[in-house]
């Protein structure tokens, strides 16, 4: 508006003020009769509609759909049509922008004119945005209240209600042909990937809700009573179809209360119901139900229809030839060679082109051995033992599992690499990339590379590297331009396939220890692995590849933790691997102590202890009285509660016990000294808490133990009653106490922890001596004597 | 403004009343209205939990066998009532004197003093309750002997029935 | 009589020019649409007076908010009708509110010299939201607990700062105790004195620059104001 427009409308306004109505009480009139009308009818609603009070709040109960309050629902509508990343857009910039437009309405409406229909675009957007906010409300509202008609013992509500509403809102539309199962675990658009968060199970229960948010409601009518969803989503279908069809025949359901199921679900209730427990997720579907038989994937290279058929009609499929009638034995095995190993017997090729090809096309059937496919190929009808899937499964499921049996069989880059793996890699590395040792030389090891650990340290590229040039030794560059037999693409196979482990390690190390040289206790893994580099003393030495671990450098230089993170870890680069891959935690641990054991290491308390109080407790614990931290007398014997050390006794000792904190309070108050300072003071008051304490080196190293002195009356006096020669564990001599026993030796020399003897007197497992425990002193005797190496 | 007035001063049909004066008194009638309607239900609101008396809590509330109550003097029970108030439950506490002077008929009442509540308690050697507050004293059935107490100690109804007393309910003065 | 006290306190008080300044003084003439503020402004009266009174019983914790609303309906006299009333006001208010703006857009009434007037209205509809929002959470009921929960969860996909906001809002990682006491504060205390402030400016200006008089159909005519045609 000019200035000039500004004075006119100020005398306009002026003039329709003098020509106009005296506020009280033409205007006033006006606004209380409204006043007073919308007063009534507020009370009316109050009357008729009550002030809500739904259950108490119930922070376990998932299962309840939110609803926010109607005037936030064109919000929480608009979320719908921003998915995923876009949410922010949705949730906060859109109304942000509607509302900066609203502050913005003067500068942006700026002519003098103000009668509505000089202003058509301001009453046009006006009208649109009124309209889609109505519109969106009522979009809202009127959306399948889903998981509300789903309530009960469902966690596949609970689950759409933490992870899916906020986006989804009540329902989410499936488009057909979706692969719920892939989606919902890998993401997309914009949405997260569940994989991490939800269990496969959980996925598929969630997948059932969605497809059938009908069979969840039936399965709240009928089921949930006894029931969870979750129970009952990986139950195979032949279970499903004979609990709703045979009533209270079917076992399980003998002695109950129940209707004939198929009287009150059938039909349509019947296929919902089946498609909620058993989403139709053909990958799932397949894992669960035909990869037992048919491994990761089937070749097929027919078409749609002729494998859909073949799936329903299973075992009644008996179209192949028996060619035992039609085919010399020569020559079926020669079949079954070709078609087990096609690479290695070329000779099969004419023969399968002449005779199989016509059906199976130029894939090859595969057969776990040649004896199967021998047997398969003689006897023909090769579905003879599948389940007539039609009769299990739903059309859904059918036409899902349809869909994903057909996709796989073209090939995923995974199921190329596990082909080149089984054929390339699977010799040294097993079959799940478990390894092992090496096939010429056995005292090499391979560590497994299908660990989480591993799989997680070495991303994509460095995979890919590996294989690619071959590590420093012992495997081969694989990539052709390296001189080895793969392309580029295949090694892409390969490197997707070992990525898949990644889901679900195959191999979760630490292996059992019974697992051969990996087993031992810490003194018997440092000579089997260690010692080859760092020499069995550990002190290295000029051939050995390791550095001494003895030396004071190398013990003064790392901390506990840091030994513990380099042997967990390894050093990239050289030759220590990380041999957290294949040795336990616990084991690990235990080469740190026993590493630590190799030398005698001193404590001097002016260089080693008396700094730690300096630092962290003299600012309090002077000579005001209590315990005293300013020279070392005074801290072994000042104390609130008599001396603060007990020499040679740190679990007894209140220093110990309040820097543990197990004591009234723990100290320092402001926080806890760390491990290792408190490990050294321990060390310190074992030796004996003088000015020097002389700790680890022979004495830790032989055990003070032996089986004849101290192991042996033990045994002899509470064991050999019942534990003679007579089976199972025999006390008698010292051979037998190590190696017998009903569940492989009772003794792992070094490990206590992984020998049944110790165990046992533990009480973990069966308690022996059964019902009275021999005493803490006498166990701990055995114990020790096992850690230190169980000697003679 | 005085306009509007003029202007309405001579309306025909209605009472003689111009039609400003109609729409100030019809405003100040429908403002009233608006009031009351918000008004009325505030006070009865407010005054809502005033209602609620102080009573047992309980249809009745057992004190044990007769057997057990000491014959000629005065002895204290005590027994605990779950009681609501808005909507908190508390267990609270309520003791009574019993007094029977046969073993057959008993009387109850409270060792709230009347005066400004504290707890009297029955002084053997005096015969009479003593509250220790004001130096009120009691006689033996109650009533006040001495100082400030405007009235006799509450008395209780009680019931006995299969040998066992209960008290039923507070006796109206 | 009635004369005779109110020359008592105009003696004392002095009132009676403000009373003409305000009410005796002379608008221009208006359409019922007009009508919708003031009747926002008494379902804010009535919010704050029920408001008020909800207070009197409530108790803003986990273990007695859902008891303390429901003894409030169920048990004090006309409780039901006071929290009804709250509840349904609230509704009310962001209807009246919205219609009330929309009266304002339809008069292009947020024109010179009335600019200040419409951004305190979108403060207002701000507040009233707010309001609404947080009361929501009060009666710690079911509704009130999972739609708090998808509420502020919303605040998450804020990129960057959206994980800190939602503890922000939640008073931690979950609902608890903590958020609902910052609900309460928020809707008891920071809310009303904002709404306070804001209605205070909304209304003194309305007195102030006067209300507008319903545009005529005639001003896109070059003559103007000279141009007097009746509305
Ligand atoms: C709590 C909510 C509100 C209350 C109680 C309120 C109250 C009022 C009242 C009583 C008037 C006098 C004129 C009439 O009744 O139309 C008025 C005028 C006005 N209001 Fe509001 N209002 C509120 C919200 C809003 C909102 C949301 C806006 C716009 C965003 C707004 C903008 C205006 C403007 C521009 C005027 C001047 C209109 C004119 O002079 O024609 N108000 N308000
Ligand atoms: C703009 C004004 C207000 C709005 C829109 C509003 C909105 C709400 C809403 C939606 C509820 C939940 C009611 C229910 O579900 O039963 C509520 C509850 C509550 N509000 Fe307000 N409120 C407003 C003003 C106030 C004021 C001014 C106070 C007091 C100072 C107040 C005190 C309360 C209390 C104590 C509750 C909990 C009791 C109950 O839920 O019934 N409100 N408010
Ligand atoms: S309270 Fe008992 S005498 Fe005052």
């Amino acid at each position: 508006m000019k200035p000039e427009e500004r004075s006119e409308y100020l005398e306009e306004y002026a003039e329709d003020k003098k020509k106009g109505i005296p506020f009280f009480p033409d205007a006033v009139f006006k606004d209380v009769l409204v006043g007073l009308t919308v007063l009534i009818v507020l009370i009316g609603f109050a009357y008729f509609g009550g002030a809500p009070l739904e259950e108490r709040a119930d922070p376990s109960d998932a299962d309840y759909t939110p609803r926010p309050e109607w005037y936030f629902l064109w919000l929480f509508q608009l979320l719908k049509y921003f998915p995923g990343n876009l949410e922010f857009v949705g949730v906060i910039l859109l109304p942000a922008l509607g509302f900066a437009i609203l502050f913005a309405m003067p500068y942006l409406d700026r002519t003098r004119l103000r009668h509505f229909r000089s202003r058509t675009w301001v009453m046009g957007s006006m009208g649109v945005a009124v309209a889609a906010m109505g519109f969106l409300t009522v979009q809202s509202m009127i959306d399948i209240p889903l998981p509300a008609n789903v309530t009960g013992e469902i966690n596949a509500a609970a689950l759409f209600t933490e992870h899916c509403s906020v986006c989804h809102g009540t329902a989410i539309e499936i488009h057909e042909g979706t692969n719920l199962h892939e989606t919902i675990a890998g993401g997309h658009e914009g949405m997260p990937a569940f994989a991490a968060t939800l269990s496969i199970d959980e996925i598929d229960a969630l997948s059932g809700f969605l497809v059938s948010p009908q069979g969840g409601a039936i399965f709240t009518a009928n089921c949930a009573e006894c029931h969870d969803s979750g129970d009952l989503a990986a139950v195979s279908p032949f279970e499903l179809q004979a609990a709703l069809s045979q009533g209270t025949g079917y076992a399980a359901h003998a002695d109950l209360d129940i209707p004939e199921w198929e009287e009150v679900v059938f039909g349509q209730d019947r296929t919902a119901l089946l498609n909620f427990l058993l989403a139709p997720d053909g990958q799932r579907l397949y894992g669960l139900y035909c990869s037992e038989c048919h491994g990761p994937a089937i070749d097929w290279d027919g078409d749609r229809d002729q494998l859909e058929v073949l799936i329903r009609e299973g075992g009644n499929h008996r179209e192949m030839t028996q060619w035992r009638d039609v085919l010399p034995d020569s020559e079926i095995t020669l079949l079954a060679l070709y078609v087990v190993e096609p690479s290695s017997s070329p000779d099969g090729e004419p023969l399968f082109a002449q005779h199989c090809a016509d059906c199976h096309g130029v894939r090859v059937p595969t057969a776990v051995d040649i004896e199967t496919a021998v047997e398969i190929i003689a006897d023909g009808m090769s579905h003879r033992s599948m389940p007539l899937w039609g009769d299990v499964l739903t059309e859904e499921q059918l036409t899902a599992l349809t869909t994903y049996t057909l996709d796989a069989s073209r090939g995923t880059p995974t199921l190329i690499g596990q082909a080149l793996f089984g054929r390339l890699c699977s010799t040294c590395h097993g079959d799940f990339g478990e390894g092992g040792p090496h096939p010429s030389d056995p005292t090499n090891i391979i560590a497994p590379i299908s660990t989480a650990i591993y799989l997680e340290t070495r991303d994509d590229a460095t995979i890919r590297a590996i294989i690619s040039k071959g590590p420093s030794e012992g495997m081969a560059p694989f990539l052709e331009s390296e001189g080895g037999p793969l392309t580029s693409d295949e090694i892409d196979a390969l490197v997707a396939f070992i990525r898949a482990w990644e889901d679900d390690p195959p191999v979760e190390f630490p292996p059992e220890i019974e697992q051969g040289p990996v087993a031992g206790g810490s003194r018997q893994v440092f000579s089997t692995f260690c010692a080859q580099c760092h020499g069995e003393d550990g002190a290295g030495g000029a051939d050995l590849v390791g550095p001494s671990l003895t030396s004071d450098t190398f013990q003064n230089a790392y901390s506990d933790e840091e030994l513990f993170a380099s042997i967990d870890r390894g050093h990239s680069a050289t030759s220590m691997i990380a041999w957290g891959d294949v040795l336990t935690a616990g084991q690990v641990e235990g080469l740190v102590e026993h590493i630590r054991s190799l030398v005698s290491r001193t404590i001097v308390y002016s260089r080693d202890i008396e700094p730690i109080f300096q630092a962290s407790c003299s600012a309090c614990h002077g000579s005001l009285g209590g315990w005293d931290s300013s020279s070392m007398q005074l801290v072994i014997e000042s104390g609130d509660s008599g001396p603060a050390v007990i020499p040679g006794d740190p679990e007894g000792s209140n220093l110990v016990r309040s820097l543990r904190g197990t004591g009234m309070q723990t100290m320092p108050p402001a926080g806890e000294l760390s491990d290792v300072q408190i490990d050294l003071i321990v060390e310190w008051i074992t030796g004996g808490a003088t000015e020097e304490v002389t700790i680890g080196g022979e004495q830790a190293g032989g055990s003070a133990y032996t089986w004849t002195v101290d192991v042996q009356p033990i045994l002899a006096a509470s064991c050999g009653a019942c534990h003679g020669s007579s089976g199972g564990w025999d006390a008698a001599t010292y051979d037998s106490t190590i190696n017998s026993g009903n569940g492989g030796p009772a003794v792992s020399p070094g490990n206590a922890d992984g020998s049944s003897l110790a165990q046992r007197l533990l009480g973990n497992g069966a308690l022996m001596p059964p019902g009275s425990a021999l005493s803490d002193d006498q166990i701990q005797i055995i114990i020790d004597w096992i850690n230190n190496g169980a000697a003679r | 403004m005085v306009h509007g007035e003029e202007q309405w001063t001579s309306g025909a049909g209605m009472a003689k009343m111009s039609r400003r004066t109609f729409l100030s008194r019809a405003t100040t009638t429908m403002v009233g209205g608006i009031g009351a309607l918000m008004g009325i239900p505030t006070v009865a609101y407010l005054v809502s939990p005033a209602k609620a008396r102080g009573g047992l809590g309980v249809d009745r509330l057992p004190l044990g066998p007769i057997s057990k109550f000491p014959v000629g003097e005065p002895t204290l029970f005590k027994a605990a009532i779950e009681r609501k108030t808005g909507w908190v439950t508390q267990t609270e506490e309520l003791a009574f004197y019993v007094f029977t002077e046969d073993g057959r008929n008993f009387s109850a009442m409270s060792n709230i003093c009347t005066h400004l509540g504290c707890r009297v308690r029955w002084i053997t050697d005096d015969e009479q309750f003593f509250c220790p507050c004001h130096s009120a004293t009691f006689n033996k059935n109650g009533t006040v002997a001495s100082g400030p107490p405007p009235r006799a100690l509450d008395q209780f109804e009680l019931l006995v029935e299969d040998e066992q007393l209960f008290v039923v309910g507070k006796v109206e003065a | 009589m009635i004369e005779k006290i109110d020359l008592w306190f105009e003696e004392r008080m002095g009132w009676r020019p403000i009373w003409k300044a305000l009410a005796l003084r002379n608008i221009p003439k208006v359409t019922w649409a007009y009508t919708l503020g003031s009747a926002t402004l008494l379902v804010m009266v009535n919010q704050i007076l029920t408001g008020i009174l909800l207070t009197i019983y409530y108790v803003p914790s986990p273990q007695d908010a859902y008891n303390s609303v429901s003894f409030i309906t169920n048990e004090i006299t006309a409780g039901w009708l006071i929290r009804g009333l709250h509840h349904w006001g609230a509704s009310a208010m962001v209807i009246l509110a919205g219609l009330h703006m929309i009266r304002v857009v339809v008069h292009g009434a947020y024109k010179f010299p009335r600019e200040v007037t419409w951004f305190t209205g979108l403060g207002l509809l701000a507040v009233t939201m707010a309001f609404g929002f947080t009361g929501y959470l009060l009666p710690w009921d079911q509704k009130a607990y999972w739609a708090t929960t998808v509420g502020t969860r919303m605040l998450e996909v804020v990129p960057v700062i959206g994980p800190w906001l939602l503890r922000f809002a939640r008073g931690g990682e979950e609902l608890s105790a903590v958020t609902l006491t910052r609900f309460y504060g928020m809707h008891i205390w920071v809310l009303p004195a904002l709404l306070m402030l804001l209605i205070g400016i909304h209304m003194f200006l309305v007195v102030r620059i006067g209300i507008s008089a319903p545009p005529k159909a005639s001003e896109t005519e070059e003559e103007g104001p000279e141009l007097e045609v009746e509305a």
